[in-house]
């Protein structure tokens, strides 16, 4: 059996092995290609938070932002400036940052602006405990950082080890430990331990839960932090926090960044309270709730195996909307609901099933983390409810509403929120950076900010949550671009979920950044509303999809940017005007190919995108000529007449060069230091001579002067090798290599008209 | 079958068996036993017999097939797994029922299969059947029965009847006795038990000769195909199964030594009370309690899998605390250490186990779960409610990781029947349990309890989202197609609703007060881990057949741990502060015979795990296991992962997390165990690394006398005897070699030494 085990699986990796070879293969003949042209991506900062109203040193690493100039804030009153040093040049990698007294509690987006425009964000906490910073290593008992109740540490998980804190606490004290981890983008899924002052463990917690702890004895306590699996490194960093909270006071955990599938809640004009309370025991039909329609509770599954129950008159014909928030409150809960008619005859009850409902499914595939790219890896649906619930019968009803994961589980923090309500209809939508398959595993590229090269068009994927039957246009919109950027929006189309979100920078577009914001807009009931589209990324890019689960969230704003000094390597360009075309007939569309890169292979499989042509089959263009051309074909693609906008995308493997401009400067850098070296050189053999042929009582001075030539010369020296290992880096740096990504073109307005009645 | 039966008169009537020292005479149903020094009373009767006009089946009553022809083939053995009950078709395409449990499918495969060319009327002795059956045909099975035995005569009439099958108004088979059910008996003697089976019309028959018998330890005793019990000299509590047509039942024999029981230690709780008494009952003289150092030793290593430090033990022999044996085990029991110990022996049994990379989160945050409920000290039958109900994703609530490993409901109820109840199902899956009342209804009312688990995917490759899928529970008999509602065992679950998770409903069963197996499979378990010996063996296969060594004493620790809501920590604390726990290893004049009765402490060899982080512990090193921090004790391993790299606890032992049977786990010696601690280059590395305890030693400069006691502390926790002391002084004395080879060959020499090796 043990071999049969072993066989299969064998067998599947070399099956894996070869369908990766094979999929390499087809996408590019190099192997050695990478995915994603370089995205300026801040990775880390350290701290990872600040106190209201304080200053703090702040250190980023991250991809591609050696050259970071300005560190910014989702929210103004967190400002940074560069630190410098002693002579009044900025450090690398250092700023202060400081936390207006006004600035809100909560995590904030921290990004840097580089030469290749805005980075990805970092979550940035601001809290009120005082701050600490893990300095050295604490991995043993006796190397644990004392840490002071109420404050938080800031502090990075090495590699297979325990990180030891003690802190000093009175009888009866009662002390909670929060570890921030996977909500301020962290990869630490922590294992965080009370221990006593020897170190036996006392309290564990590895879900992400908080230690609640009443101090058994005056004295000092160890608390242990570890990853699930012992893994450390950058990105396994936490905010470990221990503050003192009166008994029976509620705990208020550190701030998380957001799910993705959070977007859609709450509906518009929601109060932030609950009308109504459940009231327990309304567990069973003998003791539900009763309640009228519409209403809006709030409630908890708790204890386990929580059942909550209530009853409500309805009449034949009346339509209901009902919806359950709580797995999109971040909690790790599946509510599921059913609905009941209840015939009474004397004590018995007849009871008909009139409505269930569980989950509210992804507009579109999610993406099952496999090999192969098979749809978006975030999930904009929800184990949430939302459903129509239909009246069949009059007379009373029973709704029981449980969760479907709390068979075992005590914790009254899994709470919900339902709402019945009469139609409303309305939409939710939210935007990631659009994928395709470009190379087998690696998901880099999902992660991308929207860090445009001039003459670069990028696509946001843009998913809508119909509410309440709601089923018309939604058309999408993008304000606040910087100068050179425009933006369109391939609409949602009507009974439809998903739209693109094309954000193109012309080739003159300038160096800039700009706030933008994200909108869906539709008429409803004779009304236009307007929808702001939240935008979701990946905290980290993911080279390997096997490795590694992606866990995207929502992002506070939607910065765009612009480079102003590097280029997309292949602008694809149809006319601007609108192209028109007969219903039926053939549509011809010259694009017209910039390029500004040499590419590995000599075609671009091209693909429409655009509600009406996206099933145009794919073709190719050749990625030497200056153009091309695209027919569609309106009969075989059955489009009816209307207004389309539409684009072509497909996946180029470019060669591309990192930085070609620093090349430049290091050779003219490198010059300069040679000459200057040659000529304290010759400056030193002069002296030397000199000294040679000074006379006794002139003899020292000379002597004086060839030794501070010489340590002048060993100073030119060193900067000759500094300078000669600039040159290297950057010429192995702009050297060119395979790299794919996607190209899309610029948007292309196409008017079909109807055919002429024969 | 009969041996070296003799034909007096007509062979289907008048049968004499000699085998060994006993004679019989059999007719039809009754049986005579006759010493065989009787040779001439063997020879009146014989005559007697013959003068006495025989029955005429014929004339008298027809055969039954179900009561008379069955049983003759169950006894021949033509109906076991391995012959003509072979899952499939049988064998060569002749297909019986299991033990005959499905007699009117018999009866259609015996006349009606094979174009009826299996049986001849006609000329009966000259069927198939009766041809193949005595060998007179070619028969892969051999000769089952002789033709001149009582069961071919059987057939043979069958078969000349016309191959009739019961008719509904014949009796059936109501109840099976077996006498004595129990009795004392010496050590050395014999038992002839009588199988008697009682029809629906009253009537009785002695069913001696046609019953199936076991023992259910060949050690204590053995029994014949007709029924002889032999005891041999081992002392205790043996029982024999007997069955017949699909009802068991059981002799229980106990075997007193019948010494003088005096002095015995004063009983600390209930368990000294029972096991004396039973000790008491047996004539069996326990040992005395064990020393200081052998209890601080026994009870560390039992709870939390390693040996004490050398302070621990210095401070406890120092002691003159009359309650530091209490103590120590309170203190043991709060440390993460037997927190780690137990979830490694619970983590193996609940298939842990990793096949790929990616199992990696889900068995560290599975191994965590368990580990974590130990150090909370979780009750029992919150800890199986968690697993078996478990919802969510592995992350979010690690217990589901359980059905990563154990997707199938049929899987999923015979491992939680066997783990958590002490039942051995998986035989009624396919037919009724041969040995218990257990059938393929009840398998499959068990199956329905988990027919309701939903999954989802969850995102992450190979893990599912588990949840309660709303509807009626039920599972489908496979052999009847009858859809069945869930069922515990015989217990009546009362209507489980389309939306409660039927799980919970198992689960409230298994923790009710009155659950006949749930808590005595625990404590059994437990006693087993701390006694080597479980009370019912194997640990895992409770039945009526198989019934405890001692009863009362089971019973006793059952409502102890139940009364004290299944609390896993005060049932180690009550086995372990009990002095029968404490009594020495040393046998007395009396009690070396003693294997089952606790008079004595039964030495165990450390486990791998125990072992591998004893032999650091006394070198001074520590094992490098992949990707966990420098330090991690193997017992605190989260998998069996570690196993490929580790080639230590493979030739130990250490379980491979495939099976719920504690069996897994090697734990007999091997020649490579043997080799592998005399010179494999691992131990050798741990002896002579530079930060090791040997190179410390010959460093250090303190007197030898005081390094030699450091050492025996560290591996016996004991001072070392002044003889010891002599000889190791001595050789770390001797000139030529350097101070650290000599320390070296001394751990190496300690390490090698049965008082290190073992738990004792």
């Amino acid at each position: 059996m043990t071999d049969f085990v072993f066989n299969s699986r064998y067998c599947s990796m070399l099956l894996a092995a070869l369908f990766f070879g094979a999929s390499l293969g087809l996408a590019s003949p190099s192997f050695a290609q990478s995915v994603g042209l370089p995205a300026p991506r801040l990775l880390t900062t350290t701290p990872m938070g600040a106190k209201v109203g304080s200053q703090v040193e702040v250190t980023i690493s991250g991809e591609h932002i050696e050259d970071a100039d300005e560190l910014t804030f989702s929210d103004r009153r967190i400002t940074a400036t560069r630190k410098l040093n002693a002579t009044g040049q900025p450090e690398p990698n250092k700023y202060v940052v400081t936390v207006a007294a006004d600035c809100p509690v909560g995590i904030h987006e921290a990004r840097v602006m580089t030469r290749l425009g805005i980075s990805s964000s970092r979550a940035f906490s601001v809290g009120t405990l005082d701050e600490a910073v893990q300095t050295k290593a604490n991995t043993t008992l006796a190397t644990a950082m004392e840490l002071k109740v109420n404050s938080i540490c800031n502090a990075t998980m090495t590699q297979r080890a325990v990180d030891h804190y003690v802190f000093e606490a009175t009888k009866g004290q009662r002390v909670i430990v929060d570890c921030a981890t996977r909500g301020i983008d962290s990869k630490l899924d922590a294992v965080v331990i009370i221990a006593d002052a020897v170190g036996r463990d006392l309290l564990v917690e590895r879900r992400g839960g908080v230690l609640d702890f009443t101090v058994p004895t005056d004295g000092k306590y160890v608390i242990k932090v570890h990853e699930l699996t012992f893994k450390g490194g950058q990105p396994y960093y936490y905010r470990l926090a221990v503050s003192e909270l009166p008994v029976g006071a509620p705990i208020v955990r550190l701030p998380s960044t957001k799910p993705v599938n959070s977007f859609s809640w709450p509906p518009q004009g929601l109060k932030e309270q609950a009308e109504l309370a459940e009231t327990e025991p309304n567990n069973d039909r003998t003791r539900a709730q009763k309640i009228s329609l519409p209403c809006d509770i709030g409630g908890s599954f708790f204890p386990a195996a929580d059942v909550d129950v209530f009853e409500f008159e309805a009449k034949k014909g009346d339509v209901w909307w009902v919806e359950v928030a709580s797995e999109r409150f971040g909690l790790p809960t599946d509510p599921s609901i059913l609905v009941q008619h209840v015939a009474r005859a004397g004590d018995t009850e007849k009871l008909t099933d009139v409505a269930e409902f569980s989950d509210i499914p992804s507009p579109v595939k999610v993406s099952s983390n496999g090999y192969a790219y098979d749809g978006p890896p975030y999930n904009a649906g929800t184990a949430d409810i939302l459903g129509k619930l239909e009246i069949k019968e009059d007379g009373l009803h029973r709704l029981q509403i449980s969760d479907l994961f709390g068979g075992t589980r005590n914790d009254p923090k899994n709470v919900y929120r339902l709402v019945i309500r009469k139609a409303a209809p309305d939409f939710a939508v939210v935007a990631w950076a659009m994928h395709m398959e470009l190379r087998n595993g690696d998901r880099n590229a999902v992660s991308k900010p929207l860090a445009l090269r001039g003459g670069a068009t990028m696509a946001l994927e843009v998913v809508a949550i119909r509410r309440d039957g709601f089923d018309g246009d939604i058309d999408l919109a993008m304000e606040g671009l910087p100068e050179g950027v425009t933006a369109s929006g391939l609409k949602i189309p009507a009974g439809q979920s998903r739209g693109l979100m094309l954000v193109t920078a012309n080739q003159n577009a300038p160096r800039a950044v700009g706030s933008g914001t994200l909108f869906g807009r539709a008429i409803i009931d004779g009304a236009a509303v307007n929808r702001p589209c939240r935008l979701a990324s990946f905290a980290w890019p993911i080279p390997d999809s096997w490795g590694e689960i992606p866990s995207p969230r929502l992002m506070a704003d939607v910065p765009v940017s612009v480079s102003g000094l590097e280029f997309a390597p292949i602008t694809v360009s149809p006319p601007k005007e609108v192209q028109t075309v007969i219903a039926g007939e053939k549509l011809t569309i010259p694009l017209l190919h910039t390029r500004r890169s040499e590419f590995s292979g000599a075609v671009l499989q091209l693909r429409a995108m655009g509600s009406g042509f996206d099933r145009t089959p794919q073709f190719d263009v050749s990625l030497t000529a200056d153009q091309s051309q695209a027919v569609l074909d309106t009969a075989a693609l059955k489009v009816a007449p209307g207004d389309y906008l539409i684009a072509f995308y497909g996946g180029a493997v470019a060669k591309y060069r990192h930085q070609p401009e620093a090349v430049t400067a290091a050779e003219e850098n490198h010059k300069k230091v040679m000459q200057e070296l040659m000529a304290i050189e010759a400056e030193v053999k002069k002296l030397t001579e000199a000294a040679k042929a000074a006379a006794t009582e002139a003899k020292p001075e000379a002597d004086k002067a060839v030794e501070a030539a010489t340590a002048k010369q060993k100073a030119a020296a060193a900067a000759v090798t500094a300078a000669a290992d600039r040159l290297k880096a950057a010429t192995a740096a702009a050297a060119p290599r395979d790299i794919v990504d996607i190209v899309v073109s610029e948007p292309i307005a196409i008017r079909v008209n109807p055919a002429e009645k024969k | 079958m009969v041996q070296n039966g003799v034909e007096l008169w007509r062979p289907s009537t008048l049968i004499v068996d000699s085998s060994g020292s006993e004679m019989f005479f059999s007719i039809n149903d009754a049986r005579l036993r006759i010493p065989s020094r009787s040779r001439f009373f063997a020879v009146f009767v014989a005559l007697l017999i013959i003068s006495v006009p025989q029955p005429d089946y014929a004339a008298e009553r027809p055969v039954s097939f179900v009561n008379e022809v069955m049983p003759v083939l169950t006894k021949a053995g033509c109906n076991v797994g391995v012959c003509h009950a072979k899952a499939g078709n049988g064998q060569n395409g002749f297909q019986l029922s299991l033990l005959g449990f499905e007699p009117l499918e018999d009866f259609e495969h015996l006349v009606k299969e094979g174009r009826g060319r299996r049986l001849f009327a006609g000329a009966p002795e000259r069927s198939v059947l009766l041809l193949k059956a005595s060998g007179q045909v070619p028969h892969g099975g051999g000769v089952r029965l002789e033709p001149s035995s009582e069961g071919f005569a059987l057939l043979r009439e069958w078969i000349r009847q016309g191959t009739p099958y019961d008719r509904d108004g014949d009796p059936k088979l109501v109840s099976f006795e077996v006498e004595p059910a129990r009795g004392t008996v010496k050590r050395g003697a014999e038992q002839q038990l009588t199988a008697r089976a009682k029809y629906s019309d009253g009537s009785v028959r002695d069913v001696t000769g046609k019953a199936l018998y076991e023992s259910n330890d060949k050690a204590m005793a053995e029994v014949s195909e007709r029924g002889l019990v032999k005891i041999s000299d081992i002392v205790g509590n043996a029982a024999v199964m007997v069955r017949y047509q699909g009802k068991v039942s059981v002799y229980s024999a106990s075997v007193p030594l019948g010494a003088p029981v005096e002095n015995l230690p004063s009983s600390k709780s209930f368990v000294d009370e029972q096991v004396f008494a039973n000790l008491k009952a047996l004539g069996i003289p326990p040992s005395a309690v064990c020393d200081d150092a052998t209890f601080l030793r026994r009870v560390t290593l039992d709870i939390g899998g390693r040996l004490p430090t050398e302070e621990e033990a210095a401070a406890f022999l120092a002691s003159k605390d009359e309650a530091k044996r209490d103590k120590v085990i309170d203190e043991l029991l709060r440390s993460p250490d037997y927190a780690d110990f137990f979830a490694n022996k619970w983590t193996a049994l609940l298939k842990n186990r990793r096949d790929d990379a990616s199992d990696t989160v889900s068995n560290f945050a599975f191994h965590a779960w368990v580990r974590d409920s130990f150090l909370a000290n979780k009750p029992y039958d919150q800890f199986v409610r968690e697993l078996l109900a478990a919802t969510g994703t592995v992350i979010g609530n690690p217990p589901v990781a359980w059905y990563k490993r154990v997707k199938e409901p049929k899987q999923q109820i015979e491992d939680v029947a066997q783990l958590f109840l002490g039942v051995r199902m998986q035989c009624a899956q396919c037919h009724h349990h041969p040995f218990e009342r257990w059938s393929q209804d009840d398998y499959y009312s068990l199956t329905a309890f988990f027919s309701q688990v939903g999954r989802k995917p969850s995102g992450t490759r190979g893990e599912d989202l588990i949840f309660h899928k709303r509807g009626i529970a039920v599972a489908e008999n496979m052999k009847t197609g009858v859809p069945l509602k869930p069922g515990a065992l015989g217990d009546a679950i009362p209507e489980i609703a389309a939306d409660e998770d039927p799980r919970l409903k198992l689960a409230d069963w298994m923790g009710s007060k009155n659950n006949p197996f749930f808590a005595k499979s625990l404590v059994n378990r437990y006693w087993k881990h701390f006694f080597v010996r479980g009370l019912i063996e194997p640990e895992d296969d409770i039945r009526d057949t198989n019934p405890p060594t001692n009863p009362a004493l089971l019973e006793a620790l059952e409502k102890h741990f139940i009364a004290s809501g299944f609390d896993l920590k005060e049932l180690v604390r009550v086995i372990t502060q009990s002095r029968a726990y404490q009594l020495s290893e040393e046998p007395n004049e009396h009690n070396v015979v003693d294997r089952q009765n606790y008079s004595r402490y039964y030495p165990r060899r450390l486990q791998a795990e125990v072992l591998l982080d004893a032999i650091d512990r006394l070198a001074g090193t520590q094992t490098d296991f992949a990707n966990l921090p420098p330090g991690t004790r193997a017992v605190a391993l989260p998998d069996n992962s570690y196993n490929r790299s580790s080639q230590f606890l493979r030739v130990f032992g250490r379980p491979e997390a495939e099976s719920v049977c504690e069996c897994e786990r090697v734990q007999s010696s091997s020649l490579a165990q043997s080799l592998h601690l005399l010179n494999a280059p691992e131990l050798k590395a741990k002896l002579a690394t530079p930060t090791g305890r040997a190179e410390r030693l010959a460093k250090e400069d303190k007197p030898a006398e005081a390094k030699v006691r450091e050492l025996y502390l560290a591996a016996f926790s004991r001072e070392p005897r002044p003889q010891e002391l002599k000889t190791a002084i001595d050789y770390l004395n001797e000139p030529g070699t350097a101070a650290n080879a000599n320390y070296q060959d001394l751990i190496w020499a300690l390490i090698n030494t049965k008082e290190f090796l073992f738990n004792h």
